[in-house]
């Protein structure tokens, strides 16, 4: 399997604060990566420098032929970007979806609106065809009869799924997920997971956040366990997740498996 | 008739020059002083006893009387100062105005009046918006020092007034230390204060009355013609003449200093004092009786004009000053938010600006001192300038907060899927921003509703100036005001309707 991302010494600090110290990992194409970590572990922070929604003070990411090297942008005040930087940085946004906790739907779009908008607006391709396209997307997570109810109509679940849906209209090479399921009820958890786990197997490059430690030992080709900014330990999930090795991982896991 | 199609015909003017200034303000600097001499279309009542035939006509007769005239002359004058100027059955009338279309026919060239509030009289004069005042100018050398003045053609002697039941005012000297309402620029106002009176400034002489009869003065000097007038109006004046000023005072038209009109001006007064036209138009207005009118009547009389001086001047002001002041204020918000220095740093400067500069104080820097700069801007036109400027100033804080309210969420939603900083602000933002904003934008609209009767004082013939017009000579404040009142209610009643359409429109997409 060829190699999709390569992350490289990534750093960033929010003034005193370390969130991400030289974190460095790669994701082959094809496979499916899950970050663990407690709270404020700086999971979110790494997987949002993936495709440029945050912005580290140094290292470089890699996702397919879009490269950033973090040392050579600079925002200026009221986070001010050139515009050769920021052109760099949009290739990068470029190159995944991403689905948000919070799924960030538009709310004053129904849910095939949601899915087709980059496709029409970006792509431009004939509203009539993105749609047909968006159904097809809308059906693959379950909500092809709910294509012209606003997001308010739906559950939280569906909500999510439509989400899913809108990350994948664009067939991104990579689609990141952060925390996917942790906004949701309990008993939601359980359609928004089948859904990232049969585009597992459909063959998506995926990295995902998440606390979901059994999905992860299900799906993962590789774990990332971090804390403190930093990789703690990797591997697969039968190393990290079954057998591991750091005496953090072990404590976490203990507390996510058995909380009381 | 006329009058309302010239009302018309000025609006459409104003709608012409502000397109052009949404092309690009250089043209209409040129456009504005190349324009012929129309002013205020809607506050001009043009002369319909002019002499029949061309102005050109009459100025091309041998040997000109008129030489050194304009052959359009723009008078201007209050309109609310009964017996002088006045509205009586919709039209405009009183000594002065009678007298100036007799001394027009005289002189052979054609009156056009502009009215326009009495302390704005001289700011209108100098900014060559009028080239004659005729109203009761009063002549005294400071006068005499700023403009050209004719000889006199009437002369009369000022009167102090007090309340009914006052009995400490017996003479002039009396006043020292007393309220006295008064014109602040005219020379009644000299007058009290040279007897150390405290001047309480007043925009008309009715109000000077009024005040007095509430108590919230205690004397009003004013012109003992304009005064008889007022008490023959009355069934129970509820004050009293007391004294005399020592001096007789000389009425005078004024022009601007260096005009060249004297010579034919003070020909033409001599005209008509030799041949019986001074005399028979002074017994006219200065021993005549005004009848009382109930308030009946007086309802009946300026429903309309009032009605419709809503309709083709406060709404359309209203209506077309939001819509530009909206559109002006989604760019400065847009800007407000850039993250580009030069940018934001202008636009908020701008907000400050707008926010901080009445409204009033702006339609007068706008029309009375563009002028000085040839800029010379239409009523109507002024007034759509300086509420659209007002407007866009706070609604595009309005706007700046709805934008920033919607949530940073979205914005990277829509960066996630390629999206660009306009189709995201266009397509996702704004839509969303729109909800937030509707309410409070829709309490600028109302705002302004309201406001526009500040342009009054820029001559322009709104609801409330009608109302003013109608109200000067009956001395009924309370139905007149009233009526006002109802009709700008009623309007708020309608657009908060739409505001109601309007945010259920915007909300559809939330339970």
């Amino acid at each position: 399997m060829s190699e999709l991302v390569r992350v490289e010494r990534l750093k960033k600090s929010f003034g005193e604060h370390t969130v991400l110290q030289d974190v460095s990992f790669a994701v082959p194409e094809g496979s499916v990566t899950v970050i663990l970590g407690p709270s404020g572990s700086g999971k979110t922070t790494l997987l949002r420098s993936l495709n440029g929604l945050e912005l580290p003070d140094a290292g470089t990411v890699r996702v397919s032929d879009a490269t950033v090297d973090f040392a050579d942008v600079h925002p200026g005040r009221r986070g001010r970007l050139p515009r050769p930087q920021r052109q760099t940085v949009d290739r990068l946004t470029a190159q995944s979806g991403m689905v948000f906790q919070a799924h960030n739907l538009f709310p004053h779009r129904t849910a095939i609106e949601n899915v087709i908008e980059g496709p029409v607006v970006v792509q431009r391709i004939p509203r009539e065809e993105a749609r047909s396209q968006g159904v097809e997307l809308l059906a693959k997570v379950g909500l092809a009869e709910h294509a012209d109810k606003f997001p308010y109509q739906l559950s939280g679940g569906q909500q999510q799924r439509v989400g899913i849906a809108r990350a994948l209209a664009l067939k991104p090479k990579l689609v990141l997920f952060d925390e996917p399921t942790s906004a949701l009820d309990p008993e939601l958890v359980g359609e928004v997971l089948r859904v990232i786990r049969d585009l597992a197997t459909e063959g998506w490059t995926m990295v995902i956040v998440t606390h979901e430690v059994k999905f992860a030992a299900q799906v993962a080709d590789q774990v990332l366990f971090i804390d403190g900014g930093v990789v703690v330990e990797h591997g697969t999930p039968g190393e990290v997740i079954s057998h591991p090795q750091n005496a953090r991982t072990q404590d976490f896991l203990r507390r996510i498996l058995e909380p009381i | 008739m006329q009058v309302i199609t010239s009302r018309v015909a000025g609006m459409a003017a104003a709608l012409v020059l502000l397109a052009t200034t949404l092309l690009g303000l250089a043209p209409v600097a040129a456009a504005a002083s190349s324009a012929p001499t129309a002013p205020a279309g809607s506050a001009s009542t043009p002369d319909t006893s002019a002499p029949t035939g061309s102005p050109s006509a009459a100025s091309a007769a041998p040997s000109g009387p008129a030489a050194g005239l304009p052959k359009v002359l723009r008078v201007g004058t209050e309109g609310v100062y009964p017996p002088f100027s006045y509205h009586a059955g919709g039209q405009l009338t009183g000594f002065d105005v009678e007298y100036m279309k007799a001394l027009g026919r005289a002189l052979g060239i054609q009156v056009q009046f502009v009215e326009v509030p009495w302390d704005s009289m001289f700011a209108a004069l100098t900014s060559g918006r009028i080239d004659l005042v005729a109203n009761e100018v009063t002549k005294n050398p400071k006068r005499e020092a700023l403009y050209d003045l004719s000889s006199p053609y009437v002369d009369t002697t000022g009167v102090v007034v007090v309340a009914q039941d006052n009995s400490t005012i017996r003479s002039l000297k009396d006043i020292r230390g007393k309220r006295a309402g008064q014109n602040l620029t005219s020379n009644w106002a000299d007058v009290a204060r040279a007897n150390g009176a405290q001047i309480i400034g007043v925009d008309s002489m009715d109000k000077a009355i009024q005040n007095l009869r509430q108590g919230s003065v205690d004397v009003v000097v004013n012109d003992k013609l304009a005064v008889r007038n007022f008490m023959a109006s009355q069934t129970d004046p509820g004050v009293k003449i007391v004294a005399e000023t020592s001096d007789r005072s000389e009425s005078v038209l004024a022009a601007r200093k260096g005009s060249g009109y004297l010579p034919a001006l003070n020909r033409g007064i001599a005209e008509l004092k030799s041949d019986g036209t001074t005399t028979r138009l002074y017994d006219k207005y200065f021993t005549a009786k005004e009848k009382p009118v109930t308030d009946w009547q007086l309802i009946k009389d300026n429903a309309w004009p009032m009605a419709w001086a809503a309709i083709t001047v406060s709404i359309p002001l209203t209506l077309i000053s939001f819509a530009l002041g909206l559109l002006i204020a989604l760019g400065v918000a847009v800007a407000r938010l850039s993250t580009n220095p030069a940018l934001f740093a202008p636009a908020r400067f701008f907000i400050s600006l707008m926010r901080g500069i009445p409204v009033l104080v702006l339609l007068l820097l706008i029309y009375f001192g563009l002028p000085q700069f040839g800029w010379k801007l239409a009523p109507f036109t002024a007034a759509v300038i300086g509420f659209t400027l007002n407007v866009s100033g706070y609604a595009a804080e309005t706007i700046r907060s709805a934008i920033s309210s919607v949530p940073r969420g979205q914005w990277e939603a829509a960066r996630t899927i390629g999206m660009g900083y306009r189709s995201t602000l266009g397509r996702i933002v704004l839509p969303q921003a729109a909800r937030t904003a509707v309410p409070p934008l829709s309490n600028i609209l109302i705002d302004l509703l309201k406001s526009t009767s500040l342009a009054s004082s820029i001559l322009v013939v709104e609801l409330l100036r009608q109302a003013q017009i109608a109200a000067a000579p009956t001395f009924k404040f309370f139905t007149l005001y009233g009526l006002a009142a109802i009709y700008y209610w009623l309007i708020c009643v309608v657009l908060s309707f739409v505001q109601h359409r309007v945010e259920r429109r915007v909300s559809r997409f939330v339970a």
